[in-house]
């Protein structure tokens, strides 16, 4: 008999594994990774800014403290990857293959929309089996910089900035108040920066280092703080 | 070409998990709960401390040898570092059967492949993206954590894989049920640019923090080193902090515990000779063929 | 009942099966079909670690659905040395040098042979000692009993003893 998918006993929601388990938590199976996270893009004139923190985590145990949320879909579009860890790698391995695909049949580089309608196509399609919210991003000669939404539903919104992960409650009204339309690339990058800090700072599953991404026409700039330099708080704390 | 066919006994059954029992050992375990005195079997599960780490000049692995069924210590001295290719090695933590199965697997294909290829080594990414398919294939119902590390042309390289399939690429990582303990002892020791003997020595005393403070690891250390230049040193045994062999001698054996011939009551008694294997020349009575 | 649990492969290989009756009598089926096909394709007799893979395989590819079975492997190798294999019902094998047990009785048995076995035993030892050994163990085991049966397999052949066990 082949494998069908159908056959597997699936777990009931309702199971005692799935109590006392958050509403962004409750979809894993017991035992799988999440990167209970914080994430952002922001677009500017030239280009964008990706920034994750690095935590993953099993329940309350940190999985790996200094992970890598930021992943490249093509030369110039990155993408922030929250939810299980599992499916958004899997995902971003898929929309890597398709985009490498695409660009040689076209003979020129794939624009970010595309990219974020592969990713949006895989996760609605595949919504009953996936926990994945990703926030894709990056640099094309079409649109220039430019930030697309694809939350768990699997819907697909542009953008000028976005945020996500279960770190990202704690900082909507901080991220709204600072936003201002055509930053430069420094004021975008800072904002990501204190923004993620401070998500960390209060959300127990986000933490580690601040990982980020600054992608223009002239390349991919990856960066990084340390966990003991974060801008958080009132400046001289 | 006939009317009579026989239940195809014969035909090579397909490829892959066959379910044709899940039905019916769910209405057995219904059954079984409802008013069965026997408890069902269960798989053996590896409670486990596997660690890997990354020094100067290769990769170092280290695992605990305790194989347990529930509460019971199944296997005192089980492998669980696990052969993928010449210059990778894998470390298996979870349910014993699927991480033997599915290195075996991966080994296979990495072996084909580089038959395919012609080359000698293969690539640790290479093991790390089949392995994450095949778990993420299945969803998390194949149980097996692994600790990825091999040495290849682009440098050493230490994955850590999760039954779900999600992977880490990471200089040291701990698994298992002992992986707290053992990741104690890694955040305390490591340091980038380890010499292989401080490295080895980090690793046994991460496996040993898991073998005394984790109740499902316990017995011996194995370790396993890959270097850069391609050799391979497993060190099976390379700690036994529970060998009994020493204390066992010292006990003086009850005349008690040997049993005397004709203690036990026969009820009946045969004998099978060997037949000493299959048929040959002298089972066979040579007759002239006719002309 | 009197149920067969033991089954002769071939005159140097053994293997007991615990479990669930009809799955123990599939398995037996299926892998005295396996080792007919293997001895005709190859013309040799199937050595006990080709029989422990090509059981742990067979049990593995039910690894979602399970027999509920669990073997045990006894017999002698190519060069006449002793071969001790078990697996749990989904194949993964376990390989020792002293004893293997398995069953409801399996925490009994485990008790009984820690205590008697020694190593270097000869034929008649080694029997009275596993017969001792099963018999106080499913005397304890209210799953297991109505007697036993031991199967010595030696260079010269095979003896089998039935005991007298309690029948209650």
């Amino acid at each position: 008999m082949s494998y069908n998918a159908a056959m597997i006993p699936r777990q009931n929601p309702l199971d005692d594994a799935y109590a006392g388990k958050s509403a962004e938590t409750r979809h894993l199976k017991p035992g799988e990774l999440s990167t209970g996270t914080t994430i952002m893009a922001i677009s500017f004139s030239s280009g964008v800014v990706l920034c994750a923190d690095s935590r993953v985590s099993t329940g309350s145990y940190v999985a790996n403290r200094a992970s890598d949320k930021i992943s490249q879909l093509h030369d110039h579009i990155w993408c922030c990857r929250s939810g299980s860890a599992a499916d958004t790698q899997a995902l971003t391995d898929y929309v890597r293959h398709y985009l490498a695909q695409l660009a040689v049949e076209t003979g020129r580089p794939p624009e970010v929309k595309v990219a974020a309608h592969l990713m949006r196509r895989l996760c609605y399609e595949n919504k009953d089996h996936l926990m994945a919210g990703v926030i894709v991003g990056g640099w094309d000669p079409v649109s220039g910089g430019s930030v697309y939404n694809i939350p768990l539903g699997g819907a697909c919104i542009s953008m000028p900035f976005a945020i996500g992960g279960s770190g990202s409650t704690y900082i909507y009204g901080l991220v709204d108040s600072e936003f201002k339309e055509n930053m430069t690339r420094d004021e975008a990058l800072a904002l990501c920066k204190k923004a993620v800090s401070h998500a960390m700072a209060r959300d127990g599953s986000s933490g580690g280092i601040i990982r980020t991404c600054v992608v223009t026409e002239e390349g991919n700039v990856k960066g990084y703080i340390s966990g003991n330099t974060l801008p958080y708080g009132p400046a001289g704390w | 070409m006939s009317e009579f066919t026989l239940s195809p006994t014969s035909t090579p059954s397909p490829p892959g998990f066959s379910f044709d029992l899940t039905h019916r050992n769910a209405l057995i375990a219904q059954s079984a709960a409802a008013n069965n005195p026997g408890k069902l079997p269960k798989a053996l599960k590896t409670g486990t401390t596997i660690v890997g780490l990354v020094y100067s000049n290769g990769i170092v692995l280290g695992a605990d040898t305790r194989s347990t069924n529930d509460t019971t210590v199944a296997d005192k001295n089980c492998d669980k570092i696990h052969y993928i290719a010449p210059n990778i090695y894998c470390c298996g933590a979870g349910t014993a059967a699927d991480t033997e199965k599915t290195t075996e697997t991966i080994a296979s294909q990495m072996e084909l492949l580089r038959l395919n290829c012609g080359s000698s080594t293969s690539r640790v990414v290479t093991a790390c993206t089949l392995l994450k398919r095949m778990l993420f294939r299945h969803q998390g119902y194949i149980s097996a954590a692994l600790i990825l590390g091999g040495c290849d042309v682009n440098g050493p390289h230490l994955y850590q894989i999760y039954p779900h399939g999600s992977t880490g690429k990471l200089p040291f990582t701990t698994m298992g049920s002992g992986s707290l303990a053992a990741m104690a002892v890694f955040e305390e020791g490591y340091r980038d640019d380890l010499e292989e003997g401080e490295a080895v020595e980090l690793v046994r005393r991460a496996i040993l923090a898991g073998i005394w403070n984790d109740l499902g690891s316990g017995s011996n250390v194995d370790t396993c080193v890959i270097r850069m230049d391609g050799s391979v040193e497993m060190g099976r045994n390379c700690v036994t902090p529970n060998d009994v062999g020493v204390l066992r001698e010292k006990v003086v054996r009850s005349s008690v515990l040997d049993m005397k011939r004709g203690t036990t009551a026969v009820i009946g008694e045969s004998f099978r000779k060997r037949s000493g294997g299959g048929v040959t020349l002298e089972d066979v009575v040579i007759t002239e063929m006719e002309t | 009942m009197d149920f067969k649990k033991i089954f002769r492969m071939n005159d140097k290989l053994y293997v007991g099966l615990a479990g669930l009756a009809t799955d123990v009598q599939t398995l037996d089926q299926l892998l005295r079909f396996r080792m007919g096909l293997y001895e005709l394709r190859e013309e040799r007799e199937m050595s006990p670690q080709v029989f422990t893979n090509m059981l742990s395989n067979l049990l593995y590819e039910k690894r979602f659905g399970p027999y509920f079975a669990e073997p045990i492997i006894a017999g002698l190798d190519e060069n006449e040395k002793p071969y001790l294999a078990t697996m749990d019902l989904i194949g993964a094998i376990s390989k020792t040098k002293d004893f293997v047990v398995a069953g409801t009785a399996e925490g009994n048995m485990y008790g009984m042979c820690e205590t008697l076995w020694k190593p270097d035993m000869d034929e008649e030892e080694l029997f009275e000692t596993i017969a001792q050994a099963l018999l106080a163990s499913v005397d304890r085991d209210a799953l297991s009993g109505w007697g036993g049966v031991v199967h010595i397999i030696t260079k010269k052949g095979v003896i089998t003893r039935e005991l007298k066990g309690r029948q209650d």
